[in-house]
C-alpha cells in the first residue's frame, strides 16, 4: 500500500481512513494517530515528502504562509492595527507599523498617525499584502510595506476556491487586453484597469494623496468590458474547478472575444461549457 | 454575559487522578447515587426532592378546562421549569442556555411523552371538560445533576398528587371538595427514573452516577437514561460527548436498570410513610 | 397502539414496500452552493435537509470565543412547508433547539477544533422536508457537509434510527412507522465502531433496546460506505478537475511547465 504513493499519481482518502503505520512514518497537515496508525482527517489526496504523510483536502479556508501575496478587506480598525478578512480561519492583523505612511517610507509612527487611521485604511476598503508573520493563535500578520502593495481601487473584486490559485513567480498580471489582475493566493482576486508601471513606481515621490484615495479614476467603457469579461471568465473556471493560469485566462479571453456576444452571456451555462471545451482542447 | 470560570488545573488534576482510582470526592464509589431525600409538603403534590445540596421543588395542581377540539377525550399536562439564578449563578435570565433546553425537553419526554399519566383518565365530560395539570418545577440549588433531580421531584409529585373526585350526571359535572370525598390519586402507566452518568475523557477513568457540580463540569460527555423499574427504557439520551463502545452501552444500561429498582422501592416506601401520617387530616 | 397501516405485513413487506432491515434511498449532492464552505443536500427517501458549513472563520462573538480551539455553532431552521401541514415554527421552539445542541455536540468531539483557535464554525441546518428520520438525516448530512468544507474530523459520523414493530426490529422509519413505534437514532464512527450518540424518545423493552441497538450499529457501517463513495466521488471529480484536463503543473514539484507562461 505504502508503494502507491511513489507513483505519483494521487491516492484519494477521507476522513477515518487508516494511511500507514506510524512507527515507519510521520503525520503531517491533515492526519492524526491513533494506535499506531497514521489516520486521514480530511478528504483529499495523500502527498508523501520522505517520512512525511499530509493530506491535503481538496477545499478548504485559505491556509497561509509567510510571503504569500493576499487581497484582503479591513472589518474593522483597532488600536494601532486593522483586522483584514483573508478568507482564511481568523481575520489577518495589519499593524499600523507594517503599512506605508505619507510624508517619506521610512519614518516613526506618530500619534497623529494613530488618530487618523481611518484616513488610510476604513472597515470595507480592500487591500493587498503579504503575510509578513504569525501570532501564537495561528492568526497572520500583514504588511504592505512597498509600493505594489496598498489599497486597491479602479476595479471588482473575484472571489474563488482558494486551492485554484497556484503559486506563480509573480501574482500581478497584466492582461494584453488593459486589465490588470492580482491574484491573491487566499482566493481573492482583483480585476483592474491597467496602471502604468512608471506612474505606479514613483519611488521617490510617494504620493500619499493617490496611495490612499478612495476615487476611482476614469475608467472608459471598453475597459469596464474588459474587466468584466476576465472576471466572469474567472468565476466559469473557478466553476469548473479549474485551476488559474494566465494562458488559460487569455486563451479564454480570445475566445470570449470571438465570440462577440454580450459579457453576461459568459455566465450562462452552456456558454461556459463551450468555453472550458475549446480552451481544454487548445492545450 | 461571561462564561463562568473554568475549575482550576490543580482541582481538575485532582479529581481526575482521584477518579482514576475510583474515589470521589464526596466519598461516595463511582456507581452510587446521592442518596434523594424527599420531603413532602402539607398539600399534595408538593414535593422537594434534594440529591446532596442539589435541591428542586415539584408542584402538581390540578383545574378543570374546555380541552382542545383535535383531542377531546385526553386531559391536558404541562411541565413548567425555569433555572433561575437562584439555582447557580451560571444560569441566565433570559435566551435559555443549552443545559436548560436539554432540562426541559428531558422532563418533557421523561414526563409526558413517555405516558405515565393516563391522559384519557383526565376526561370528565368529552369534548367539554377535562383536567389540565400543571407540573411546575423550581430549581433552587445547583450542585450538580439537575436533571436526575428535576425528574425524580417531577414524578414523586404526580405520584404523591391526589385530584378532587367528580360526578357526572348528564352534563352536569360536580366537583367534590376533598373534605367531602377523599381525592382520587392520578392513574399513571409508570413510574420512570432519570439517571445520569457521567464519561471523562481519560478512557481509563470508569463512569460515575449521579456527576456532583464539579464532575459535571469537567467530564466529556453524559449519558442520560430514564427507565421504570419494570424494565422499560423511556429515554436514553447520548448527545455527543466521548464516543464509547456499544457494549460499554449496554453495560450500562443494564446497571442502570439495577438503579431503578433500588430508587423506585426508595420512592415507594417514602409515599407509603407520607401517605400513613396523612390520612387522618384529609377525611 | 393500533394504526389503520400495517407497519409490517405478514409477507415481511412494511408499508413503502420495504422489508424489514431495508434502508430507504439515499441521495447525496455537494456541489458548491453560493459561498459556503462546505455543504450538501441529503435525502433519505423523503425526508431530505440542506447542510451549509462556513468556516473556520473569525467569531462573531468575541465572547464566545475560546482560546484553545474553535466554537462551533449550529441553526437549524425547520421550513414551514417541510410538513404535510404547513406550520412555522419558531426559531426558538424547544425541540429545534434541543436537535441543533444535538448537533452541536455530536460533533464537538469528531471535530478536531483543537486546530483552530479563537475561530468559529457555523453549520446551518435547512430541513427541506420531513418523514421520519430528521436527527439522522442531519447528522449524516452534516458529517458529509464538514467533509466538504475540508474540515479536519477524526471519523465519518453515520447515524441510523431504527424501531420495533411488536418484536420485529426495523431500520430507518419513516414518519407513519415513527408515529406508531418505539424509535431511536443511533450514530456510530465506522472505523473504531464507537457510538457517539443514542437518542431514544419512547418507552422499550431493555431486551429490545440491544437488538436494535447493535442492529444500528451495523446498518451504520453500511451508510458509511455509501456515504465514503459520495465523498470519493466529489474528490476525484474535482481532482481530475484540476489536474488532467487541463495538464497543468501541480504544486511546486512540477515546474518544468512553468515554461510556457512565456510565450508572451
Amino acid at each position: 500500500m505504502d508503494e502507491d504513493w511513489e507513483e505519483g499519481s494521487h491516492r484519494l482518502t477521507s476522513p477515518g481512513e487508516p494511511l500507514t503505520s506510524s512507527q515507519a512514518f510521520m503525520r503531517g497537515h491533515g492526519t492524526y494517530i491513533d494506535n499506531e496508525e497514521v489516520i486521514s482527517s480530511v478528504a483529499g489526496t495523500v502527498e508523501r515528502v520522505n517520512k512525511l504523510i499530509s493530506v491535503r483536502a481538496v477545499r478548504s479556508r485559505y491556509n497561509p504562509e509567510v510571503g504569500d501575496l493576499v487581497v484582503g478587506r479591513i472589518t474593522e480598525v483597532q488600536p494601532r492595527r486593522w483586522k483584514v478578512d483573508a478568507n482564511s480561519r481568523q481575520d489577518a492583523v495589519l499593524m499600523l507599523s507594517s503599512v506605508n505612511l505619507p510624508g517619506g517610507v521610512q519614518r516613526r509612527k506618530l500619534e497623529s498617525d494613530e488618530l487618523q487611521m481611518r484616513t488610510f485604511f476604513e472597515e470595507g476598503d480592500l487591500l493587498v499584502a503579504e503575510v509578513q508573520a504569525f501570532f501564537a493563535d495561528g492568526a497572520m500578520s500583514l504588511h504592505t510595506r512597498s509600493l505594489r502593495y496598498g489599497k486597491l481601487r479602479n476595479g471588482q473584486l473575484v472571489t474563488i476556491s482558494p486551492a485554484l490559485i497556484r503559486r506563480l513567480k509573480s501574482h500581478f498580471l497584466s492582461l494584453p487586453c488593459g486589465v490588470d489582475l492580482i491574484l491573491g493566493l487566499n482566493g481573492y482576486i482583483w480585476v483592474s484597469k491597467h496602471v502604468k508601471q512608471t506612474e505606479q513606481e514613483g519611488e521617490e515621490a510617494f504620493d500619499a494623496e493617490a496611495v490612499y484615495s478612495n476615487k476611482n479614476d476614469d475608467i472608459d467603457d471598453a475597459t469596464r468590458l474588459a474587466v468584466s469579461r476576465v472576471s466572469n471568465i474567472i468565476r466559469i473556471l473557478a466553476a469548473h474547478f479549474i485551476p488559474l493560469t494566465d494562458t488559460l485566462l487569455l486563451d479564454a479571453y480570445e475566445w470570449a472575444v470571438e465570440q462577440e456576444g454580450d459579457v453576461k452571456e459568459l455566465l450562462q451555462a452552456d456558454t461556459g461549457d463551450a468555453m472550458i471545451a475549446t480552451i481544454a482542447a487548445r492545450d | 454575559m461571561p462564561r463562568p470560570p473554568s475549575p482550576s488545573i490543580p482541582e481538575k488534576e485532582f479529581l481526575y487522578s482521584s477518579l482514576k482510582q475510583s474515589l470521589r470526592l464526596d466519598g461516595r464509589n463511582p456507581l452510587e447515587m446521592r442518596t434523594p431525600a424527599l420531603t413532602f409538603g402539607p398539600e399534595l403534590g408538593w414535593v422537594e426532592c434534594a440529591l446532596g445540596k442539589t435541591r428542586v421543588i415539584a408542584q402538581v395542581d390540578a383545574k378543570m378546562v374546555k380541552p382542545p377540539p383535535e383531542r377531546p377525550l385526553e386531559g391536558i399536562i404541562s411541565i413548567h421549569s425555569e433555572l433561575s439564578p437562584m439555582a447557580s449563578s451560571e444560569y441566565d435570565s433570559g435566551r435559555p442556555s443549552d443545559e436548560e433546553v436539554t432540562i426541559t425537553r428531558m422532563l418533557d419526554k421523561v414526563l409526558r411523552r413517555s405516558d405515565v399519566v393516563d391522559k384519557e383518565s383526565l376526561c370528565v365530560l368529552a369534548g367539554q371538560r377535562v383536567w389540565h395539570l400543571r407540573l411546575t418545577i423550581h430549581c433552587l440549588a445547583d450542585a450538580g445533576n439537575m436533571l436526575d433531580c428535576s425528574c425524580l421531584a417531577g414524578i414523586v409529585a404526580l405520584r404523591h398528587f391526589r385530584r378532587p373526585e367528580v360526578e357526572v350526571v348528564g352534563d352536569e359535572v360536580t366537583v367534590h371538595h376533598p373534605s367531602e370525598r377523599a381525592p382520587v390519586p392520578l392513574s399513571m402507566h409508570h413510574t420512570p427514573y432519570c439517571l445520569t452518568f457521567a464519561y471523562f475523557p481519560d478512557a481509563t477513568i470508569l463512569p460515575v452516577l449521579d456527576p456532583s457540580h464539579l464532575e459535571q463540569t469537567l467530564s466529556a460527555g453524559l449519558l442520560t437514561i430514564a427507565l421504570n423499574a419494570q424494565r422499560e427504557l423511556c429515554v436514553v439520551q447520548k448527545a455527543g460527548g466521548v464516543p464509547l463502545a456499544p457494549d460499554e452501552i449496554l453495560r450500562i444500561v443494564g446497571i442502570a436498570v439495577d438503579k431503578a429498582k433500588e430508587l423506585d422501592k426508595l420512592v415507594e416506601q417514602k409515599l407509603k410513610e407520607d401517605w400513613a401520617g396523612r390520612t387522618v387530616e384529609v377525611r | 397502539m393500533s394504526s389503520r397501516v400495517e407497519i409490517l405485513n405478514d409477507g415481511g413487506y412494511r408499508s413503502d414496500g420495504r422489508r424489514q432491515y431495508e434502508l430507504r434511498d439515499i441521495s447525496i449532492d455537494t456541489s458548491q452552493q453560493g459561498s459556503a464552505d462546505g455543504c450538501c443536500t441529503l435525502r433519505h427517501g423523503l425526508t431530505e435537509v440542506l447542510v451549509t458549513i462556513f468556516g473556520p472563520r473569525e467569531a462573531k462573538m468575541r465572547s464566545q470565543t475560546l482560546h484553545d480551539r474553535a466554537v462551533i455553532n449550529v441553526e437549524v431552521n425547520v421550513l414551514p412547508f417541510s410538513t404535510g401541514e404547513r406550520r412555522r415554527r419558531a426559531r426558538a421552539d424547544r425541540r429545534i433547539l434541543e436537535l441543533a445542541a444535538t448537533i452541536k455536540s455530536t460533533f464537538e468531539p469528531v471535530v478536531q477544533t483543537a486546530l483552530y483557535p479563537r475561530s468559529q464554525v457555523d453549520i446551518y441546518v435547512q430541513v427541506l422536508q420531513q418523514d421520519g428520520g430528521l436527527l439522522h438525516a442531519c447528522v449524516n448530512a452534516t458529517t458529509l457537509a464538514l467533509i466538504c468544507a475540508g474540515i479536519p474530523m477524526t471519523d465519518f459520523v453515520c447515524a441510523v434510527s431504527g424501531g420495533v414493530h411488536s418484536t420485529e426490529p426495523l431500520l430507518d422509519l419513516t414518519m407513519l412507522e415513527e408515529n406508531d413505534l418505539p424509535h431511536m437514532t443511533v450514530a456510530v464512527m465506522p472505523r473504531t465502531g464507537k457510538v457517539t450518540l443514542v437518542a431514544l424518545e419512547t418507552r422499550l423493552h431493555v431486551d429490545r433496546f440491544a437488538e436494535i441497538f447493535k442492529l444500528a450499529g451495523e446498518a451504520g457501517q453500511a451508510l458509511h460506505k455509501e456515504m465514503k463513495r459520495a465523498v470519493r466521488n466529489r474528490t476525484s471529480r474535482l481532482v481530475d478537475a484540476m489536474e488532467t484536463s487541463m495538464k497543468q503543473p501541480v504544486g511546486g514539484e512540477r515546474d518544468v511547465v512553468m515554461e510556457d507562461r512565456m510565450d508572451f
